[in-house]
């Protein structure tokens, strides 16, 4: 980067920490912030600064929380007797979205991989045990990913679950709606077929 | 270099820049490959991210340079391998196993092929522990860390059936009186050398054999040993 202030240089290398922006676009917006929008960019300032220092995760579900119990879980309106698990707080979000779930959430932050380093201490799975002994909970609804890893972590929730009198249910894997069977992916098609419903 | 239609499996993906993925590849004439799948995790991908998934049998295009190779084209060479519950730990402890135990571009077609035999084994329901038993012990053959299964340790002298040994690592089987711990009958390590099941009484034993063999290969334990005893413990 040939900028001419060392502030800038700064700026524009700590842009490039962002997902998807490389020197050219953390450049551009280096130059729009410091050329327009001076305002905005002291607001996104500190915007950033106080969300890295006090967002933390909540101590019942992990989702990310700047007090110490989240917002969901410190609902009363949210049914106690249902949890569901999930890998990410974007899962967490699109759950949110497209159902009508009332239950809580528990999440994982991660998925079971012995060659990522994360295994059920990293995944908090001590937190969750806990949860689970506290004898309010009902169902488990285990919304991890359909990957392979997703699966290993499903099988293992569903032993803790079952260990703890509790009735494990996983999300159902299908046909997307809307699509057409023949351009279906082979997996996701045997296991549609695999897990086909009765009519009636 | 161009390979083609090469015979291979995904071990894990990662992701990789924005719209990538880092695949550890186990092929059959290549060895293990690290693999960049470009552009996988958009939308409309060419390739979609299920097939590169674990455990499905692929025919892989690929752009091989330095250190690692660029994906072309990934095609179904047969039907997945669908592990279920404990399979699928099970499945993941042997991807686990092949990137510890071998380098990228090390040929090993022995260790392919016992790894697809695997994987047809765990989906067919068997429980885990005797296919693992036979991976752990041809993976540690295929990359020269083979046990010396039927003669003493030292003297070479075959092993008697009904005598009793432990395994020592590096070394071979040496004679113990019986009823020791982790003691294995000469009649199932023969057995096993031949690849025929030993004596179910002897399941522990050979496990805590081949365990030994890996902590001392690898220099530390699999992470998939701390979760399987993390489960157990439950």
């Amino acid at each position: 980067m040939s900028a001419s202030s060392p502030l800038l240089n700064e700026l524009i290398e700590a842009l490039r920490c962002l997902p998807g922006v490389g020197g050219k676009s953390a450049q551009r917006m280096a130059f729009h912030l410091l050329e327009r929008d001076r305002q905005r960019g002291l607001r996104l300032a500190r915007a950033l600064e106080q969300a890295m220092q006090r967002i933390g995760n909540c101590t019942r579900c992990r989702n990310f929380s700047e007090e110490p119990v989240c917002a969901l879980c410190a609902s009363a309106s949210r049914d106690r007797h249902v949890l569901c698990v999930v890998e990410s707080p974007t899962d967490l979000a699109a759950i949110e979205q497209a159902t009508g779930y009332r239950g809580q959430y528990f999440v994982l932050l991660g998925r079971l991989s012995p060659l990522d380093g994360m295994g059920p201490q990293e995944l908090g799975l001590d937190l969750l045990a806990q949860r689970l002994g506290e004898g309010e909970i009902e169902e488990m609804i285990i919304a991890t990913n359909p990957t392979v890893e997703g699966e290993a972590t499903a099988h293992y929730l569903a032993q803790l679950a079952r260990a703890g009198g509790i009735r494990p249910t996983r999300l159902a894997h299908g046909v997307p709606l809307g699509g057409e069977l023949e351009y279906v992916d082979r997996g996701t098609l045997a296991h549609a077929f695999g897990s086909r419903q009765a009519l009636d | 270099m161009r390979i083609e239609q090469q015979p291979a499996y995904v071990l894990h993906a990662r992701p990789y820049r924005e719209t990538s993925l880092l695949l550890e590849c186990l092929s059959r004439d290549h060895g293990r490959l690290g693999v960049v799948a470009r552009g996988v995790r958009r939308a409309r991908a060419r390739t979609s991210r299920a097939q590169l998934e674990p455990f499905r049998p692929l025919l892989l295009d690929l752009l091989l340079k330095g250190e690692l190779a660029t994906l072309a084209a990934a095609e179904d060479a047969g039907l997945p391998a669908r592990l279920h519950g404990d399979a699928g730990l099970a499945g993941l402890y042997l991807n686990e196993l092949v990137v510890r135990f071998t380098s990228r571009q090390d040929p090993h077609p022995a260790l392919f092929d016992a790894y697809a035999r695997t994987l047809a084994r765990l989906a067919a329901d068997e429980a885990p522990g005797w296919p693992l038993r036979r991976f752990e012990r041809d993976l540690l053959e295929a990359v020269g860390y083979g046990l010396q299964l039927d003669a003493e340790a030292g003297s070479g002298l075959p092993l008697a059936a009904d005598g009793w040994y432990v395994y020592q690592v590096e070394h071979g089987p040496v004679r113990c009186p019986p009823g020791r711990a982790h003691a294995l009958r000469g009649a199932d390590l023969l057995a096993f050398a031949q690849d025929r099941r030993p004596a179910p009484e002897a399941d522990l034993a050979l496990r805590a054999m081949m365990r030994e063999a890996i902590r001392h290969h690898l220099g530390g334990e699999p992470r998939t040993w701390q979760m399987l005893a993390a489960m157990a413990r439950r």
